[in-house]
């Protein structure tokens, strides 16, 4: 009994950081509708900085390659403990502020699927920084709180657990008088409620989201301060503490302090108990079971309360990414392949090898057009499917020898179940709780799915056969060349089909459908649509496509490993799909090509100008500004007036003139426009 | 005259506040009925309930025979009980083509897998062309609803409703926001329909357009009827004119 009393207060400090960063997105979502993925990583920043301040002194500024450490003692001495913790605190907040006025200020009244967009590269660019300024490698720090052990009903533990759940006690505590009974408290609740209303009666609804803005970055500064001498530093798991965060955040609806205090410190509890009962009982799964359960605990409560996230009434009124028009597909698609055939041939080696990466990028990317851009449901869990769908090949090719090209739709169709449980929560949740859910969701597979060493052969991964047929090798390599064109055309052939389907879905009824249900769910019921089926079906679809996608991947590679699905993985091809243009078939193939980090222009600009290293400092940095400056993609607006789209499809409806047929104009029944009284 | 719609003691509450208090209600087919009353007096919670959006209403809805209770909204529409809007809500992201035809069809699912590949003909192209003509939507088919005036935009919501034929529409102030004009014009296309097999319950605040094309008239107010008959004996009703038109009389 003692035993499970001491994991219970070990899993205090862990959840005391996820209390506090829930708290800190909390402040964020109710000042300005922003789910701020980045989060994560400004504690995982501040983290560095106190660090570094603690052992030579030096100030690490958040950016790459030019000057960003100043020494500020003599002789590279480390800084005492109470000048360390004011200036990183000083820092974080001031790191928050500026990423507030930079980024997130010009949208506030941007789309939410915008607003993720934006925080995934501030998210990006701060770990990917970090990996560059200070390594991958873990550090451990020393002791902040006193942790001398306390004896407590017969057990020994570290008395720091104590005070870090006292300070998460403290902190939602003060959140929350702060919040009900202080001027700027009903200030910022007034705000979140009606904006339009406040800012009529006087309040600044961006003054208002800034101050916000500082207090959560105090806190995140705060939380990767105190975490540092629990767990050891490094840039991707601290920047990964921001999804149980969000899980606790959900739970507290993104309103309550107090359930989200509660709730932090609750699944650090569970997670920590989660190990003791590993120990217990040998049968448990003994990787990712305390990582992965609290997931299918959000993942479940979500699905069964379908609770709202707290009201946050916004005076900009957004639209949904513009769609595109397939016009032809039939001839665009051949158009497509004919050009892919001649970069094909005309490209060797290691670039020859990036387009098809492009192109297996498009194919995931169109996934989610048709799930994101039509139906209008986001994902935040495409690679989960992307990956399952790749060890699933696997073992059908490998273990049970079906042959291609069965062994490729039996495991995109098997991943369509998958698919479907994942999108039963869209039934009852919408928006940015959808978003956070399938994230849970991610993670859960991560942990859970893809740490089991017998689907995925661990670190090594698994190998997977070369696809033939009849005989023919149409693998990647057939010994003497790599990569073959055969596996292009391969790519081509299945890639270019996938986009004909979808744009021939977009036109037709079910796609009709499926646009009517983004628009206005309500509206869509009272037509006579099942709105439930019909998401379902986007989602079946959509892992279906994903699943290809997998295969696709898999064959490429050769021997797939999951850390090419890992949770975040999934983020990023959300946000380059969305940059690209997520309404448009284009967008998909702007997005394998030209945003894909193993893709075709990245790639080129690494052989030319060898950014290699700073690809996706560059990647998140595009990130942001594409989603501040161009909220529809850059397929809608190379699709506008003098858009470079445009010219391509006159030229190709001047090569392939098409006759089109009369207009029908009926005479009205009523011939009565206006009657004078 | 075959009874399409009988509504029997309708209820809707929430919380404390009783929307919608008992009210019965009855339209036979070819009838254009009225159902006029005050801000507030519960008429859109009265439609509301009607297609299936208030589930725990009390009161039964008897719609062709069949019992309406407990059905979800899309199963009312496929049996032929459409409505409109107030706020018009539109699929902005098409056209007003593509808005008629989304309630025109009705894929099932082997059309939806086959629609990947080789897209079905487009169906319910007659009633399409029916309903835009008859709403004077012919030019605009082709365009996306923000490119349409307000009255247009109204139209298309009707059109919307029309297209997929059903046998009664209820039209929630499908002629606010319009000029006295496009109101008349919008009468004379109502008084059409059942002529073509339709019916309407028509909720509206013009009272001009509601005497002149209703058959009879229902009056709520505080969520319950307080009188109903021809538009003849609505306007010598002392309880309406004294509840709703605030003692003045009404010129036809």
């Amino acid at each position: 009994m003692s035993a499970f009393l001491l994991f219970v207060l070990l899993g205090l400090g862990a959840g005391s950081v996820y209390a506090l960063l829930g708290l800190g997105l909390v402040l964020k979502y109710r000042s300005t509708g922003v789910i701020d993925f980045a989060h994560g990583a400004i504690a995982m920043f501040s983290a560095y900085v106190f660090v570094n301040l603690r052992s030579t002194g030096v100030l690490e500024l958040p950016w790459p390659v030019i000057p960003h450490e100043i020494p500020l003692t003599a002789g590279g001495q480390a800084m005492d403990l109470a000048p360390a913790l004011v200036i990183t605190l000083v820092y974080g907040t001031v790191l928050g502020l500026l990423l507030f006025l930079g980024v997130y200020r010009p949208l506030l009244q941007a789309s939410p699927l915008t607003k993720v967009c934006a925080s995934v590269g501030v998210m990006l660019f701060l770990e990917a920084t970090a990996v560059l300024n200070f390594g991958t490698t873990s550090l451990a720090s020393s002791p902040i709180l006193p942790s001398e052990p306390i004896r407590l009903a017969g057990i020994a533990f570290p008395s720091d657990r104590i005070y870090l759940a006292g300070i998460v006690i403290v902190v939602a505590a003060v959140l929350l008088v702060v919040y009900r009974w202080t001027k700027f408290g009903l200030a910022t609740r007034a705000s979140a409620e009606n904006e339009t209303g406040a800012a009529l009666i006087g309040i600044s609804p961006v003054s208002v989201a800034g101050r916000n803005w500082v207090i959560a970055s105090f806190l995140a500064a705060g939380s990767g301060i105190l975490i540092t001498p629990i767990s050891s530093l490094d840039p991707t798991s601290y920047t990964l503490f921001v999804v149980p965060a969000l899980g606790a955040a959900l739970i507290g609806r993104f309103q309550s302090f107090g359930w989200t205090a509660v709730a932090g410190l609750g699944l650090g509890i569970v997670q920590s108990e989660l190990i003791k009962l590993q120990t217990i009982f040998t049968w448990l799964p003994q990787q990712g079971l305390s990582d992965g359960v609290p997931f299918v605990i959000i993942l479940i409560t979500m699905t069964l309360s379908a609770r709202r996230l707290g009201a946050r009434g916004n005076a900009g009124t957004w639209r949904n990414p513009r769609l595109g028009r397939p016009s032809r597909p039939l001839l665009t698609s051949i158009i497509t392949f004919v050009i892919g055939l001649i970069i094909l041939v005309l490209l060797q080696g290691s670039l020859r090898a990036a387009f098809m990466s492009s192109i297996i990028t498009m194919c995931i990317c169109l996934s989610l057009v048709l799930l994101s851009g039509f139906i209008g449901q986001v994902s935040l869990a495409q690679m989960s499917f992307v990956g399952m769908g790749a060890f699933i090949l696997s073992h059908l090719a490998g273990d049970l020898g079906i042959p291609f090209p069965f062994s490729l739709i039996l495991s995109a169709l098997l991943v369509v179940p998958i698919g479907i449980l994942i999108g039963l929560p869209a039934l009852r949740v919408r928006g940015v709780s959808l978003a956070v859910v399938t994230l849970a969701t991610a993670a859960a597979m991560d942990a859970l799915v893809f740490s089991n060493v017998g689907f995925t052969g661990g670190l090594g991964g698994r190998k997977v056969a070369p696809p033939s047929l009849f005989g023919l090798n149409l693998g990647i390599s057939d010994g003497k060349i790599y990569p073959t064109i055969t596996f292009g055309v391969l790519l081509l052939v299945i890639v270019v089909f996938v986009g004909y389907c979808v744009a021939r879905l977009r036109t037709s009824a079910t796609g009709r459908m499926m646009i009517a249900v983004r628009s206005n769910e309500r509206a869509a019921a009272y037509m006579g649509i099942r709105v439930a089926p019909l998401k379902l079906y986007g989602f079946a679809l959509s892992a279906f496509i994903a699943g290809i996608g997998g295969g696709l991947l898999a064959y490429q590679q050769g021997t797939v490993s999951s850390s090419s699905f890992a949770v975040f993985t999934s983020l990023t091809v959300l946000a380059i799909t969305y940059v690209a243009g997520i309404g448009r078939i284009a967008g998909a193939v702007i997005a394998g090509l030209m945003f894909s980090s193993d893709g075709l222009f990245v790639s080129f600009l690494d052989d030319v100008i060898h950014v290699g290293q700073y690809q996706m400092i560059v990647a998140g940095i595009a990130l942001a500004i594409t989603a501040i400056g161009n909220p529809n993609g850059v397929a809608s607006e190379m699709a506008g007036e003098k858009g470079i789209a445009l010219r391509i499809v006159k030229l190709r409806d001047r090569v392939f003139p098409t006759s089109k047929p009369p207009a029908l104009s009926p005479q009205p029944v009523i011939a009565v426009a206006k009657v004078r009284k | 005259m075959t009874r399409l719609l009988d509504v029997t003691d309708l209820r809707v509450a929430y919380g404390a506040v009783v929307a919608v208090d008992n009210v019965s209600l009855t339209i036979d087919e070819g009838e254009i009925v009225g159902l006029i009353g005050p801000n507030g007096a519960g008429k859109s919670s009265f439609i509301d309930a009607l297609t299936g959006a208030i589930p725990n209403r009390g009161g039964s809805v008897v719609f062709e025979g069949g019992s309406l209770d407990r059905l979800a909204s899309h199963s009312i529409a496929r049996r032929g009980l459409m409505r409109t809007f107030q706020s018009v809500e539109l699929f902005d992201d098409l056209t007003v083509r593509e808005n008629l035809q989304v309630a025109a069809e009705q894929p099932t699912l082997l059309s939806m897998l086959a629609d990947l590949v080789r897209p079905s003909k487009p169906k319910g192209v007659d009633d399409i062309a029916w309903a835009s003509t008859l709403c004077d939507l012919d030019d605009a088919l082709d365009r996306f609803p923000s490119e349409l005036s307000h009255g247009q935009r109204k139209l298309a919501g009707v059109a919307r409703a029309l297209a997929k034929r059903p046998r009664l529409v209820l039209m929630d102030e499908p002629a606010a926001g319009l000029d006295t004009d496009e109101s008349i014009a919008f009468g004379q296309r109502l008084r059409s329909l059942p002529g073509h097999g339709v019916s309407v319950l028509l909720v509206d605040h013009d009272m001009e357009l509601v005497l002149g094309v209703c058959d009879r008239i229902y009056v709520i107010d505080f969520g319950s009827v307080i009188a109903s008959g021809t538009p003849d004996e609505i306007r010598k009703n002392d309880r309406v004119i004294e509840a709703y038109l605030g003692g003045h009389d009404v010129k036809a």
